[in-house]
């Protein structure tokens, strides 16, 4: 007999499932099911702070460029 | 069919079986959701089954189908099961067969047919005509009050709205917290994401919006919710700028006509006078025309000409407009250089567009507001908006969107193939499916009642 799980499905590039699957490293309180290198499954609960999380990383990693101040 | 109806219909889709019993009593309650909630085949259902008497045999039903409208006739059945208004009956012996539900029928019945003393669909009261208040009136007054409501949501952006005149009930605010669309901080007033979506919103949806969080909130005000729900279908179902008498209100709803004042959605001249009347709000709940939608987000001056935004490929934005709900809403994504005594001028950034993405505003909303309220020096364009401009708003959104979230369900462990592939093909027929994998016999659903349904009976028939 199948069994559903609920969850929320994330779709994204490789390099950013590397980040997340890095977040999740520490305490495996993240995914529910690695589904393949761009789909995952994580807990609904944890969606909004998993997001806050990979924006800290991704503004520790990527240099945003200037905004041309010219009006 | 509208996001407001979907947003009601979620809300009606979790009330128990015994409150749709009771609020089908009131005929007017059946024929607004079957006006306003039901598709045309659960409607054709509806009617065909509303004059006999006798259980419908599923296979007679299905026959009125053809095969390729399958799916369509499994969601319509679904519909109305969940809504309480079809139940399939077996009987030994016999084949499983649907019947229409009672109050629903009885009350369907009364409501196209008439009779009855029910009083449902409100009473209209003689008052003399110093009393009376114009269509105009009415809906100057539902747009004064509803601006006020949106303006006090998104006067935390930093423009002064105090002048518009409207001051908000400690109802409504307390309202607009509980249902999570703002939320102070200290003495500030700063709207959430869900309030962003909100006010984006064409104002039918806004108004069952807001309504449903009363609903909601209504038990915490000792109110019945039957009570109240009921109120609000026949509030749908009342006549543009006549005067109703409140004799025949219950307590409850006697209570609710001072808060949907607040609203806009009825307007009476004192809380003590003997007659209402509903506002455009009121009368458009439950129909499918337009509402204040045009005039309650451009102010009046604007109305007659269409839209007032022009855009240029070079992201500077004109907006000929003077009302400070309209600018507010701009500067929710876009940063303002300088206003006018008629107009306002300013750019479209990345750095604006990130701050409205980041409080959870979509591009989708940004384009289509743009385009809703786009200048008739636009309009005559095709594409309205440049391009340049519509691509550039999505990839600024996706720079700060790194991954796509869909909550819903996971299905795994099939035992064979062939199970895997048939619940697999099922859902994607109903459109939930999102995600599927063959190899690892797993997909993801967005709903799973009626997939599990189907398993379910999949697994009856061995």
């Amino acid at each position: 007999m199948p069994r559903a799980s609920k969850g929320v499905l994330v779709e994204c590039d490789p390099s950013i499932k590397a980040i997340i699957l890095k977040i999740d490293q520490d305490n495996h309180d993240y995914i529910v099911e690695d589904l393949d290198d761009q789909t995952l499954v994580i807990k609904e609960t944890q969606l909004a702070r998993l997001k806050v999380r990979l924006s800290e990383e991704l503004a520790n990693t990527q240099q945003m460029p200037e905004e041309s101040g010219s009006d | 069919m509208s996001t407001s109806s979907l947003r009601s219909f979620e809300y009606l889709e979790g009330l128990p079986g015994t409150t749709f019993n009771r609020l089908y009593k009131q005929p007017s309650t059946a024929l607004a959701i079957f006006r306003r909630m039901l598709p045309h085949l659960a409607k054709s259902f509806v009617m065909a089954l509303l004059y006999i008497s006798r259980p419908m045999p599923v296979t007679d039903l299905e026959a009125w189908v053809r095969p390729d409208g399958r799916l369509e006739r499994d969601n319509a059945i679904d519909l109305l099961e969940r809504l309480h208004i079809l139940t399939a009956t077996t009987k030994p012996g016999k084949p499983r067969a649907y019947t229409l539900t009672n109050p629903f029928a009885a009350s369907l019945r009364l409501a196209l047919t008439g009779g009855g003393t029910h009083k449902s669909f409100g009473v209209p009261s003689n008052i003399s005509d110093d009393d009376h208040i114009t269509i105009p009136e009415l809906d100057e007054f539902a747009r004064r009050q509803w601006e006020g409501v949106l303006g006090y949501m998104v006067g935390s952006t930093g423009i002064d709205l105090a002048n518009n005149g409207v001051e908000l009930s400690p109802g409504v605010q307390h309202l607009l917290k509980q249902g999570g669309l703002v939320e102070t901080r200290g003495r500030r007033v700063e709207i959430t994401q869900d309030g962003f979506a909100f006010i984006l919103q064409e104002v039918n949806a806004q108004v069952w919006t807001m309504l449903i969080l009363y609903l909601q909130n209504a038990e915490a005000l000792n109110m019945d919710e039957v009570d109240v729900l009921s109120f609000l279908f026949t509030l749908g179902s009342l006549e543009l700028g006549l005067p109703y008498s409140k004799a025949n209100l219950t307590p409850t709803q006697s209570q609710m006509l001072l808060d949907l004042g607040d609203f806009g959605i009825i307007h009476q001249t004192t809380p003590t006078s003997s007659h209402f009347h509903p506002t455009r709000l009121a009368t458009t709940l439950t129909s499918d025309s337009n509402g204040l939608r045009s005039s309650s987000l451009a102010s009046s001056s604007d109305t007659t000409k269409g839209g007032f935004i022009v855009i240029e490929t070079n992201y500077r934005i004109y907006a000929y407009t003077s009302s400070t709900l309209q600018i507010a809403i701009l500067q929710l994504f876009t940063r303002l250089i300088t206003r006018y005594p008629n107009m306002v001028a300013g750019k479209i950034t990345r750095e604006s567009i990130r701050r409205a993405v980041s409080m959870g505003i979509t591009s989708d909303q940004i384009i289509s507001y743009l385009t809703t309220h786009a200048h008739p020096q636009m309009l005559k364009k095709q594409p309205i908006l440049p391009a340049t401009v519509v691509d550039q708003i999505r990839l600024w959104q996706l720079e700060g969107d790194r991954m796509k979230a869909t909550p819903g369900y996971l299905f795994k462990d099939f035992n064979t193939q062939g199970d895997f592939e048939g619940l697999c093909r099922y859902a994607e027929e109903i459109g939930v499916l999102v995600w599927k994998s063959e190899g690892q016999r797993k997909f993801f659903v967005t709903r799973h009642e009626q997939v599990a349904a189907y398993l379910r009976n999949q697994a009856r028939r061995g």
